[in-house]
């Protein structure tokens, strides 16, 4: 059957400035923030809850695989379309439905950028804590399908802890809502929860209904500056058994550090091995200032050279711009990057640590370690040149090498990026044959078709 | 800049698709379409060059040409990588493969022929002089320390004469020297460049730069910062040669007279909220940041309040990279984003330093139906002098 049918069909329903089909536009949805690439058969712009639905009938009807997808600013490339079919982006479906203050939610489109809504909230006294690095270029659906993190999620919990509902478009084309506005909900089966990480598999989220809080009053943020990689990282437990829980506890190595001094010249010292960005907030002024005093007394006392806490709101915008700008300013080492997402039980940071040094040291290639270390969560990437097949070989063994350190730690793969099609390989090494079994058996009930996003998070 | 020369690996390389560039790039916040990102035009480019696209049609062609070259993706860009500089050159090729975009293909022809965008005979760039209360002092000079070059909006579009006749009236006010090109000056090649057709560039170029020489002057100011960074930034690399005099914006050149008391200044402006917005060639291009909010501060009864995206994040105001001729509605749709930020403010009044700014502004404040005036900078001098 020709794909000339079903792209016909959609042109007619949506309108032919909806669905893209020249090779440029293919180009422009083959991609996601990793170096995977493949030309979808078309890509959709659709506008409402009504056209996914219409868009997914027709899939549905015509075999054809769907991958949703935000911004495509994803880790995993799991909104990569390796089988073809339709790229189906929720960029336009970008508007705020709902704020109730008196029950602190809001309902969103999925497409809308989490940092215009965190930034539409906070106007109003609001808070929206899940912040992924990406928050400017990623959107909520994408960050729910995810399950995104971000350095809050220490103090404050990951995206699906903010999830109260949800609209999903299923495989067959029907529209499913899940949640609700009351905090307590244990009638069936949490099927909110069962979308939330779901990387676009069971179905398209279209929609979200988000918990907010209040916007804590007070802020302080301080960088700390350790000679010692070794020290640093046993900071980050010494900081939380000292019976402070920061909002945030970052930690960067000296090859992070010179890639954001290079990419912002913010006279960061290049002569540490390491830096932690540690961050207290709160409500009440003066307990905000003694946890940041507690922070930085453990600092010195485990090694730091130097604690700096910034003065105003523009000194900590600075600084967290360039702690956002990490994971993109290594290319300027080299023209590719694999950026993993272990997680470990957080007493074990400073052992992975070590251990992934010394695979960089074997193998001869730098791994750029940073990351949430206060919650376990760290981001060694692999810095690297794809041209040369001798290099890329040696990334795939470290690859397997760096999962089996967090797996040996009592850890897992992804802590917020995702399984998508580069972590699959490794699935059942980390979730064991019955958990396997149990995925596949929900992914064959809810798309028993295979056309949402088939090939990724599920090995074959 | 070499007429044939192409975007080398080590240019584009070093974008790892991370999508940074998507919410600052403007086309794209308006069309919440990747293929309008910068992240998709390298990706564009990258796929002509490898082989994915085999054969660049004029659908190809435009995506590059779809741009306003504002450079916010490179502001932003942690890669380090200069998307607008890649897509200058990547128009250029498309442009030596034949596929410049009708509509472009017009606009080279116009600057080839009659020296000018717009197709008017040499003498029609003094129009503007015509309705002052008298004629500008740099009518007519052959010799003079400074020469002001116009630029061709502010010479030949009426609704900009504004711009021109005010930054004389302030020139003359503060008893500056002034030569005027007349219908000597050219179009300073600008449009030609980011058309791909480097040649006539150059023609053009050398015409002007001997046309400055010839009067001796020691400074060349212009009220355009089209003019201002193809003039400082391109003008010496293309042409081989240092210019031998210096290249300043009108901005630099207002905030030194009013530090200097050159200016003299009333009391006549009413109370009144003012933004400034950041023309792309002189901010993020040119690096000139201070010197228009030096004059606005200097300005007694302005309060100067920012937009959220301001000096190296400004948003462009629809019509940079010749896209209003390109693509109009894409360009008034950009510009009818960023006059909702300027309104956001709460400011009545938009300053601009650049003709085409405050044109594309103004536009946008009448069809977005906002009680939101749009000025250039000399303007609201020349207001405010004695």
């Amino acid at each position: 059957m020709s794909e000339q049918v079903w792209i016909a069909r959609l042109q007619e329903i949506l309108g032919p400035s909806k669905v893209l089909t020249s090779i440029e536009d293919r180009i422009a949805y083959s991609y996601d923030g990793t170096f995977a690439q493949q030309l979808p058969d078309v890509a959709v712009l659709p506008e409402s809850t009504e056209e996914v639905a219409a868009v997914i009938r027709v899939a549905a009807e015509y075999r054809v695989p769907v991958v949703p997808r935000g911004m495509a600013s994803g880790l995993a490339a799991a909104s990569v379309p390796f089988s073809g079919g339709i790229a189906l982006s929720l960029t336009r479906m970008n508007r705020i439905l709902e704020l109730d203050e008196v029950n602190r939610t809001v309902r969103v489109e999925a497409g809308i950028i989490t940092a215009d809504l965190q930034s539409w909230v906070e106007a109003r006294g609001l808070f929206y804590p899940p912040d992924p690095s990406s928050n400017k270029h990623s959107t909520i659906g994408g960050n729910i399908a995810c399950n995104a993190g971000g350095p809050r999620c220490l103090k404050y919990g990951v995206t699906g802890d903010y999830v109260m509902g949800l609209t999903v478009v299923l495989p067959d084309g029907r529209i499913l809502q899940t949640g609700g506005k009351a905090i307590k909900n244990v009638v069936g089966y949490d099927l909110t929860s069962l979308f939330v990480g779901s990387e676009g598999t069971l179905g398209v989220i279209t929609e979200a209904l988000l918990k907010l809080i209040a916007k804590p009053q007070y802020v302080r943020t301080a960088l700390a500056e350790f000679p010692s990689l070794d020290d640093a990282s046993r900071t980050v437990n010494a900081i939380l058994s000292a019976g402070v829980v920061p909002a945030t506890l970052e930690l960067m190595d000296e090859t992070a550090i010179a890639c954001i001094e290079e990419a912002m010249r913010l006279g960061i010292p290049l002569d540490v091995e390491a830096m932690l960005i540690v961050e207290t907030d709160g409500s009440d002024e003066e307990a905000v200032r003694r946890e940041m005093e507690t922070v930085e007394r453990v600092c010195r006392d485990n090694g730091a050279r130097k604690v700096t806490v910034a003065q105003n709101e523009r000194e900590r915008a600075q600084l967290w711009r360039a702690r956002r700008s990490v994971s993109p300013s290594l290319a300027r080492k080299a023209p590719n990057k694999l950026g993993e997402d272990i997680t470990v039980p957080r007493s074990a940071i400073p052992e992975a640590i070590r251990r992934i040094k010394e695979i960089s040291a074997r193998y001869g290639l730098p791994i750029v370690i940073f990351g949430h270390a206060g919650d376990g969560n760290l981001h060694p990437n692999i810095l690297f040149d794809k041209r040369d097949p001798a290099q890329w070989e040696k990334v795939e063994v470290m690859a397997g090498e760096i999962f089996g350190v967090a797996l040996d730690l009592g850890g897992t793969l992804s802590g917020e990026h995702g399984v998508g099609t580069l972590k699959r390989p490794y699935m059942e090494q980390a979730l064991g044959p019955v958990s396997i079994d149990v995925h596949r058996r929900i992914k064959q009930a809810l798309d028993p078709l295979n056309i949402m996003n088939p090939g990724k998070v599920l090995p074959d | 800049m070499s007429a044939t020369r192409r975007v080398s690996e080590e240019e584009y390389l070093h974008c790892i698709r991370c999508g940074q560039c998507l919410p600052v790039c403007p086309t794209y916040r308006v069309t919440l379409n990747e293929t309008d990102s910068p992240r998709a035009r390298v990706a564009l480019m990258r796929a002509v060059r490898e082989g994915l696209l085999e054969r660049p049609t004029d659908r190809t062609a435009a995506q590059f040409f779809r741009c306003l070259l504002c450079g916010a993706c490179t502001f932003t860009c942690p890669s380090g990588v200069t998307v607008d500089r890649v897509l200058e050159l990547t128009r250029g090729e498309m442009t030596d493969l034949g596929l410049l975009p009708q509509p472009l293909v017009a606009l080279n022809q116009r600057i080839a022929e009659s020296h000018n965008i717009s197709a008017e005979p040499p003498e029609s760039r003094l129009l503007w002089t015509q309705n002052l209360p008298t004629p500008p002092t740099g009518l007519g000079k052959t010799q003079a320390e400074v020469v002001y070059f116009v630029g061709c909006v502010g010479a030949l579009f009426p609704r900009s004469y504004g711009i021109p006749q005010s930054f004389a009236q302030v020139l003359e006010g503060a008893g500056v020297e002034y030569a005027l090109l007349g219908a000597e000056e050219w179009c300073c090649g600008y449009p030609l460049a980011i058309n791909g057709d480097l040649e006539t560039a150059r023609d053009v170029m050398r015409h002007n730069l001997e046309a400055v020489r010839a009067t001796g002057a020691r400074t060349l100011v212009t009220t355009c910062p089209s003019c201002f960074h193809f003039w400082k930034h391109t003008y010496p690399a293309a042409l081989g040669e240092e210019l031998g005099f210096e290249v300043r914006h009108a901005t630099e050149f207002l905030a030194d007279l009013l530090e200097a008391g050159r200016v003299p200044l009333g009391e006549n402006l009413p109370e009144q909220v003012v933004t400034y917005h950041d023309p792309c060639d002189l901010g993020r291009k040119g690096g000139i940041f201070d010197a228009p909010r030096r004059v606005l501060r200097a300005i007694p009864g302005i309060r100067l309040v920012e937009m959220p995206e301001n000096q190296g994040g400004s948003h462009c105001c629809g019509g940079g990279g010749n896209l209003e001729s390109m693509d109009p509605a894409l360009s008034q749709a950009v510009a009818a984003r960023r006059i909702r930020q300027a309104a956001e403010t709460g400011a009545q009044v938009v300053v601009s330093a650049c003709q085409q700014c405050e044109r594309t502004l103004f536009n946008a404040a009448r069809t977005e139906r906002l009680r939101l005036r749009v000025k250039d900078i000399a303007e609201i001098v020349l207001e405010a002098m004695k």
